[in-house]
């Protein structure tokens, strides 16, 4: 039997990165033979720009002010040193302090730790000693230093007076409010909060509706599990849900499910997921991803089948029925009319791979784990729970730990009958505690028009949003890096939030506004009122659950300085499976209506909290590479059925609800489906996400949709018009000519099949590029020489490394345009490839940064000896020497090079990078580039010269590993090592000359210090 | 042939311009070097602080105030408070003193002027230099006779360089010293 979509696996793959690449558009052949884009170099147009800014204008004043009294004063005055007056202990001015707290981003409360430098945060990485980080964190975990010194914050409490914001002092805030709250006259109060992980918080939250008892409190998240919790609960009965031991699991089976990028606990998901891709071990999980879009996870998945999600019932009652009438499982439910055959050929899934499936899925019983979408329906969870329970997959579920909740969410039906209250007048008050409701809220309950009804609407906020420009009051509220707190997320312990910095400006921390409105005085506001809330709560409640021996006092500053508190509550376990759930799977096969959208958190944004963060809108999207955009992603045949390419604008018809948005054409997403990210599309948010792509919550509804995040029998609509959607990664193309040869000869990905590799160890090994002559002499590197490894197997292309090293090196944020003419400054990027067709490619990722060549085609190039080589191997890069002429990156091979076409930070959004709050963001140890200077990937020189230091001090020799590259720890999978070549015991040397590893454009002989570990792919090579 | 006004001037009058115009320049730059480089530079301090007193005769260690010379790229300015340990009691009514303590006691900013500084392009760390056993006088000439500090040394590359690579002649006394690093990322980055 002989399947297409085999046939082209099994070919050479021919690799690609856009559809213009692979059907070799006739412009786009033009352009890729210039080194820069289109305009790149070209000034800009300042007729287009706007007119001298307040802001500049006030800067130019200044600067010619400063050059006259320059011209009068000492030319040998150097400034002034400012001595302390009392110095902090802790402090060295020059050396990092390291604190331990909890990430306040969402809900999955991981631990980190927070480097500052003489005070303030600059860089946030994962507590090792946390269960659940365990030393990683994610994108918005490590950009989060961006939000804390966003120049837009809130700065003092404000009141709407006539319809404008006027600012006002905390203590005329408090005293109105508080005489608000005592005379609400039998009206509801209602407080309105993102998911409450903190015990203490929650126990505030008590106290106010002890005090104020008219109040209620609706905890709302867009993005949730609670389909896959009602589901567990009816199978096992049980509030504990299950966390699963990826590392443990052979065979993944994920069914539209995104666990390794968009879903909730990412960080851990990864983690143990990559345990089970170990090239040193020779050990290899294998994942099959069953989705709709092309998600992160589908993209790493070993095989890949394209089903509609509203598909997905059938395919797991198919799955039921196949291992049924084989006796794999016991036949607990009716599965009969749910033929996996005929669903193959329904929606063109390939036979062979659903055999492999059922085939891995028998002989794998125990080692297996099914895994579907939060937004899929109920009956999906149950069905996939009773799978996982027959085929005795449960036992991968981990007992040991499981995931609890503070405070339960409110459901949808909750969130409407309080617009119903709200409409009827009969809530008096809505505080917005730290959530925004406008934005997030259903559209179909109208909560803007609801909100018009209450009397008093205050917003507790970090920056400006939908919810805040709607009420009488907003009170600015600390950032997660000047607050207290405590979370509980999981049985078995506790995480601790401590502040890091003092406020940045007149704000408070939430807790501490609703703790002082307790108590009904507006003078009770002190700074460390929650704090002492906090401590004696622990001392109280916590601490005597603990059985701790260490008094109280010791036990507390251990407790913060650990960041993470052991305590013995344990897991129930699993309970007993329930049968009776099973009376909701119907075995009726629904006939499929119209298409179906899918919304989906956003990679970077999140559900929007993020938007205004500009490290995070400008990182791409782990899959198109879109930046700065969200868009309705759909295949090459829906696109063609009705008539679209990309940039065309849609309209999107959802149960009379509209949406207007640019399509991208996404190569394997599947048919008649759209699959759309939000967090985009803010108003009144702060001027980076304002403008940045559209409000796709319009469609998003508490009622009919199959879940709120799922819709079927969706219409559209082509209307006129085109938006620019910028994709990061065309800027250096291949040519037609190119993209024949890459696999082969470039060897720019080179890949392979586990077996193949089991059979022969050897199996990439080219002979051919090791005896390249080269005209220079060699230079014997005996003594220490970096090195990087970056394995392939491990990489899931989820752009941690990435923002990392922006936070790392001070990289501007450009713009949506600057990014659109190939200027955006990022030294490392993450490179992906397709190869296969159009409908159905298969997907490479590979993070591509300076190479640190030994024989530099960059260094022999430039005129002015700005680039050169080190003792040790890398590859120099000298700002004040550079003059900008750009041969060095006309030469790289690897395009790795960035020019500063302009000051970024002072180009970008009318100099909002030049802020005097964003100076403190800065990392002190790396330069900010200024105009006219090439710049690239230093290997983190400055974590090396410290590592240097320090060994210096101990009088000891420096090794390899006593450097830790940012990239590399921010890899929540361990994908990236970076140590000395030369020292035998190091663990790079184990990956630097591991049968797989390649250098990427071998034959020319450039010696790259970077190797890659080569992608192997645990599919069936017997057909080959 | 009677010499015109051109030849006069070409011949004549351009040479010499040129000559003097380079020859000043050349004077000028060379005696001026030092200078430029800021050796001699040497400021008044809000406080009359002398390190003559306390580093030279009363033999205080430099790093009982430069705390982090041994740990890190700054050698620090202290704190006034590391000045009050002693000045709380010692020499209390001497008019800096009493400067110096209304300062600590009020909290107003201290600004001593700046005397040596390096380019912020390049990162020059001090541990590196203190823990190889390079004495602070090597770079910041002899502080312990000096009543008001002043810059000795010039602060260029090539001063830099010059002890790198020739650290047997410039630091005689550390025993097996090797060359300091010369790769443009030692300082640069």
């Amino acid at each position: 039997m002989s399947d297409p979509k085999d046939e082209v696996q099994n070919q050479d793959p021919n690799y690609w990165r856009s559809f213009e690449e692979l059907y070799s558009d006739p412009k786009f052949l033009k352009e890729i033979n210039n080194e820069f884009k289109d305009g790149a170099d070209e000034a800009p147009d300042t007729s287009k720009m706007s007119s001298l800014s307040r802001r500049k204008f006030f800067a130019l004043l200044g600067a010619s002010a400063a050059v006259a009294g320059a011209a009068c004063s000492d030319y040998q005055d150097r400034g002034e040193i400012v001595p302390y007056k009392d110095k902090p202990e802790e402090i060295t001015i020059g050396k990092a302090n390291y604190y331990a707290s909890t990430c306040g981003g969402c809900s999955s409360a991981c631990g980190i730790l927070i480097k500052t430098r003489e005070g303030r945060p600059i860089k946030v990485d994962g507590n090792p000693d946390h269960p659940v980080s365990r030393g990683k964190i994610c994108s918005q975990g490590q950009a989060a230093t961006m939000s804390l010194y966003d120049p837009e914050r809130l700065k003092t409490p404000r009141q709407k007076i006539k319809n404008r914001f006027e600012d006002i002092n905390w203590q005329q805030a408090d005293s109105e409010i508080i005489e608000a709250l005592s005379n609400i006259g039998g009206k509801e109060i209602a407080i309105i909060t993102n998911q409450i992980i903190s015990p203490t918080e929650n126990r505030v939250l008590k106290d106010f509706v002890d005090k104020y008892t008219a109040t209620r409190i609706y905890s709302f998240e867009q993005f949730n599990e609670s389909v896959r919790n009602i589901a567990w609960q009816k199978c096992y009965n049980s509030d504990e849900f299950p966390i699963i031991k990826w590392d443990e699991a052979e065979v993944v089976v994920s069914l539209d499910s995104d666990f390794l990028g968009a879903d909730y606990n990412r960080v851990e998901n990864t983690r143990l997921f990559s345990e089970g891709k170990d090239v040193i071990n020779k050990n290899f999980n294998r994942l099959y991803s069953v989705e709709s879009d092309l998600s992160l996870t589908g993209m790493n998945a070993d095989y890949r089948l394209m089903l509609r999600a509203d598909a997905q019932y059938a395919f797991v009652m198919g799955i039921i029925n196949e291992l049924q009438s084989k006796n794999v499982i016991n036949n607990t439910v009716n599965a009969s009319s749910f033929n996996l055959s005929k669903l193959a050929a329904d929606f063109g899934l390939s036979e062979k791979i659903l055999n492999y499936l059922i085939n891995d899925l028998t002989n794998k019983k125990g080692k297996a784990i099914v895994y579907a979408g939060n937004h899929l329906p109920e009956k999906v969870h149950i069905a996939v729970n009773l799978l996982n329970e027959e085929l005795g997959n449960s036992n991968l579920y981990n007992t040991k730990q499981s995931r609890i909740t503070v405070r339960k969410l409110s459901s949808l039906n909750d969130i409407k009958k309080l617009a119903d209250k709200m409409n009827s007048g009969n809530v008096g008050m809505v505080i917005h505690y730290g959530s925004n409701p406008v934005y997030n809220f259903p559209a179909d309950i109208n909560y803007a028009d609801a909100i018009q009804n209450v009397d008093k609407v205050i917003t507790l906020a970090e920056t400006e949003n939908e919810s805040a420009n709607v009420s009488n009051y907003v009170l600015p509220i600390n950032n997660t890096f000047e607050a207290w707190g405590d979370a509980k997320t999981r049985t078995g312990f506790y995480s601790m939030q401590q502040p890091v910095i003092a406020p940045l400006y007149s704000t408070r921390q939430k807790e501490s506004i609703i703790l002082s409105w307790i108590n009904g005085n507006s003078d009770s506001n002190k700074e460390n009122l929650y704090h002492k809330y906090l401590m004696s709560n622990w001392e109280n409640e916590i601490y005597p659950t603990l059985n701790s021996r260490i008094e109280f006092k010791k036990f507390w500053f251990g407790a913060l300085h650990d960041g993470v508190v052991r305590s013995n509550d344990t897991s129930t376990g699993n309970g007993s499976f329930n049968y009776a759930a099973l009376s909701g799977l119907t075995n009726h096969q629904n006939k499929m209506k119209g298409m179906t959208v899918h919304i989906k958190e956003s990679y970077s944004l999140r559900d929007g909290r993020f938007a205004n963060n500009g490290w995070l809108q400008e990182s791409p999207h782990p899959v198109s590479k879109v930046t700065w955009d969200n868009y309705a992603a759909i295949s090459t045949t829906t696109a063609k059925k009705i008539n679209v390419k990309k940039d065309d604008i849609i309209e999107i018809k959802v149960n009379d609800r509209l949406l207007t948005i640019p399509v991208f054409v996404q190569p394997g997403h599947a048919d008649d489906s759209i699959t759309i990210e939000t967090g985009y599309g803010r108003t009144n948010s702060g001027s980076v996400s304002e403008g940045a792509g559209f409000n796709a919550n319009t469609i998003f509804s508490s009622s009919g949709g199959i879940t709120p995040w799922l819709y079927e029998g969706v219409t559209v609509k082509k209307l006129t018009g085109t938006y620019r959607l910028v994709v990061a990664q065309t800027i250096y193309d291949f040519t037609e000519e190119d993209k024949k040869d890459i696999p082969e000869k470039r060897g720019i990905i080179k890949e392979g099949t586990v077996e193949q590799y089991l059979n022969d160890p050897h199996f990439l090994n080219d002979k051919k590029h090791k005896d390249l002559k080269s005209v220079n002499p060699p230079i014997p590197y005996d003594g220490l020489k970096w090195g990087m490894s970056i394995d392939l197997n491990k990489c899931l292309g989820c752009s941690e490394c990435f923002v990392a090293c922006n936070v790392e090196n001070n990289i501007p944020v450009v713009g949506k345009e600057e990014v659109d003419k190939g200027r955006e400054m990022h030294w490392l990027r993450i490179d992906r490839y397709y190869s296969g067709t159009a409908e159905d490619p298969k997907v490479s990722v590979q993070p591509m940064l300076c190479q640190h060549c030994d024989q530099a085609p960059c260094e022999t190039v430039c005129p002015v000896l700005a680039t050169t080589h080190s003792a040790d191997g890398l590859n120099q890069m000298v700002y004040n020497r550079c003059v900008g002429v750009r041969y060095c990156s006309n030469n790289c091979p690897y395009k790795v090079r960035r020019f500063n076409f302009f000051n970024f930070r002072d180009s970008f959004n009318d100099s909002y990078q030049e802020s005097p709050v964003f100076a403190l963001l800065h990392n002190p140890e790396v330069t900010v580039r200024s105009r006219g200077v090439m710049e690239k990937c230093t290997f983190c020189i400055q974590r090396i010269a410290e590592a240097r230091s320090d060994a210096t001090r101990e009088s000891r020799k420096m090794i390899g590993e006593d450097v830790h590259t940012a990239c590399q720890d921010a890899c929540v999978t361990n994908a990236i090592h970076f140590g000395d070549i030369n020292d035998e015991n190091g663990e790079l040397y184990k990956y630097r000359n591991h049968e797989l590893g390649y250098h990427v454009l071998e034959e020319l002989n450039t010696k790259p210090n970077v190797t890659y570990i080569a992608k192997l792919r645990n599919t069936h090579s017997e057909e080959a | 042939m009677k010499a015109s006004l051109l030849d006069y001037l070409l011949r004549t009058r351009l040479p010499v311009t040129i000559f003097v115009v380079a020859a000043s320049f050349i004077i000028t730059f060379f005696a001026s070097r030092a200078e430029r480089d800021g050796v001699g530079y040497t400021p008044d301090q809000p406080i009359n602080y002398s390190h003559k007193l306390h580093a030279g005769e009363m033999q205080i260690d430099c790093q009982y105030c430069h705390v982090a010379v041994e740990k890190s790229r700054h050698a620090m300015v202290p704190a006034i408070a590391t000045c009050m340990n002693c000045h709380k009691i010692a020499k209390k009514d001497s008019p800096e003193i009493i400067k110096l303590a209304e300062y600590y006691n009020s909290g107003k900013t201290l600004m001593w002027k700046r005397v040596h500084k390096v380019p912020d392009y390049a990162y020059f760390n001090h541990s590196v230099h203190v823990n190889k056993g390079i004495e602070c006088e090597s770079c910041h000439g002899e502080i312990k006779q000096m009543e008001k500090v002043g810059q000795m040394n010039s602060f260029t590359m090539r001063n830099c360089l010059s002890c790198h690579r020739n650290s047997h002649e410039r630091l005689p006394y550390i025993k097996d010293v090797k060359r300091g690093p010369e790769d443009c990322y030692t300082c640069h980055r």
